[in-house]
């Protein structure tokens, strides 16, 4: 893997962050929103645990939401390239499937590490309070989760024909996981579908170490160790089957 | 050894051959958008593919850049075969596409960096460059300009400049000045032109036919798939005895080249 390759197409997907109002919004200014919203209507509202706000609890949720977004950016991303030529341009420079990946990989890890910063930047401002030491995990977590949210984005954007589609496709994987992980309650019928997406493991992780349960619980890091497997395997699909599929 | 050196070496190359095209066919279901095309590309030269929209033009760019497979045939660029040695090629290519294939959120100079980044060249190099480049195309205070704003013709010249970063042996022009005013498409042809005065290999394609016969030393005109024929610009006229390209390709085939645009 060339490094100066892969920091060039690095540096590429952070310019657009900045300066694609698309994507600005979606992944920066919904984050804010949501969080602004959710902190000034419910951190004063208590729950049936002392010392903990509505908002304390909703708070890995919007972790999430914001995490599993990126398999909506990805995929309008992926297609608008295509759309453009970008990607049989590409294809004719010496750079590889691995660099180009890779870069869109870590450019997405950045990206969903930054949300969490902001998020909880915010979210302390407005109230939020971190009861554990193992806060850091937190971050493994939404990193792993934008792997999968990649991956998605990637099987998105193989069977989507344009960016308006792939939005479309892209609720199939997006959708479940916002109502099946976020902040939403689930009964013990919808957390036995919930165990199928990613989402899961991530706000049921965090939430665990927020609430201060020791890092040494082992569920912690079972959860840690599926999300990882999990999301690995599906970037893995997911490159396998657009790389197949989808650049055409 | 070096790329060239064992290009030497290869099946299909000889020292003056830059690329050589063997029986190429490529079918898409029951549709033959190339058919049985042989020719070969001498080093240094501008090869004109002429003819109209729809010809098979770009499907034959696209199969001698990888971009597609043949359905049959073998494609060697600088001694390399295209089905076996793609990496290869792809050092010693530059495409500018003939869909402008830009971010339009970066700058023109930023695409143009992005590029060399991409063929791994040096930072000082590539600074120097990339001013080379946009001096030599009036383009240097445009370049500073994010992409969205410009217009076709901008576009389509920062097309171009972004395939030549990388100082590639071999460029593959498709329908490059498609777009441009009258004025920006005779200071392009001199640019290209000056290209080949730096001993770069060019495979053109183009439907203006003024354009071909300004630009290049040898011409393959192309019609439904098939190769019709092929020389200099010079010999066809002369072999079916008219004054231009456009009237060859009419004696041959019946129908203008620029039908139907």
């Amino acid at each position: 893997m060339n490094l100066q390759r892969t920091m060039a197409l690095l540096k590429l997907e952070l310019k657009k962050l900045i300066r694609d109002p698309t994507y600005l919004f979606s992944l920066i200014l919904l984050p804010v929103i949501l969080t602004l919203t959710f902190g000034l209507a419910l951190s004063d509202t208590p729950t049936s645990t002392p010392g903990v706000s509505i908002f304390d609890f909703m708070i890995p949720g919007i972790y999430g939401f914001t995490c599993v977004y990126i398999v909506m950016t990805v995929a309008m991303a992926f297609t608008d390239y295509r759309k453009d030529g970008l990607l049989d341009r590409m294809n004719t420079t010496p750079t590889t499937s691995g660099e180009f990946m890779g870069s869109h990989v870590i450019a997405n890890i950045l990206i969903s590490l930054l949300q969490v910063a902001i998020i909880t930047g915010l979210a302390l401002i407005l109230g939020f309070r971190i009861r554990s030491s193992g806060f850091l995990l937190a971050f493994a977590f939404v990193g792993f989760l934008a792997l999968s949210s990649v991956g998605f984005g990637l099987i998105s954007a193989t069977f989507a024909k344009s960016s308006g589609a792939a939005v479309g496709v892209s609720m199939i994987f997006f959708m479940p996981q916002m109502l099946l992980g976020t902040w939403i309650p689930m009964s013990e019928a919808t957390q036995v579908i919930g165990i199928f997406f990613p989402i899961y493991y991530s706000t049921n992780s965090i939430q665990m170490i927020f609430n201060g349960v020791p890092l040494t619980d082992i569920t912690i890091w079972i959860n840690l160790g599926v999300l990882a497997v999990y999301s690995i395997v599906i970037v893995i699909i997911g490159t396998v089957i657009f790389k197949r599929f989808g650049k055409a | 050894m070096t790329i060239s050196e064992e290009s030497d070496l290869k099946k299909g190359s000889s020292n003056n051959i830059a690329i050589e095209v063997q029986n190429l066919k490529k079918h898409f279901d029951d549709v033959k958008a190339v058919q049985d095309i042989s020719f070969k590309i001498n080093k240094g030269e501008i090869f004109g593919l002429l003819g109209p929209n729809g010809a098979g033009k770009t499907t034959t760019i696209k199969m001698m850049i990888g971009l597609l497979k043949p359905t049959s045939g073998e494609i060697y660029v600088g001694g390399y075969n295209v089905r076996n040695d793609l990496n290869k090629i792809k050092e010693l290519i530059g495409v500018c596409p003939q869909q402008a294939a830009i971010y339009k959120f970066l700058s023109g100079r930023e695409n143009i960096e992005l590029y060399g980044n991409l063929h791994a060249l040096d930072k000082k190099v590539l600074k120097e460059k990339t001013n080379e480049l946009l001096e030599a195309t009036d383009f240097t205070e445009q370049s500073k300009r994010k992409a969205k704003g410009y217009s076709g013709g901008m576009l389509r010249q920062i097309n171009m400049l972004m395939a030549l970063i990388g100082d590639p042996d071999i460029l593959f022009l498709d329908e490059p000045t498609v777009g441009m005013d009258a004025r920006v498409r005779r200071k392009t042809w001199e640019f290209i032109g000056s290209l080949k005065e730096r001993g770069k290999t060019i495979v053109l394609t183009t439907h203006y036919i003024e354009e071909a016969e300004a630009l290049s030393d040898h011409v393959a005109i192309i019609d439904f798939g098939e190769l019709i024929d092929t020389g200099t610009p010079k010999e066809l006229m002369e072999k079916h005895n008219v004054e231009d390209l456009e009237k060859v390709f009419l004696k041959i085939t019946g129908r203008r080249i620029t039908e139907g645009l």
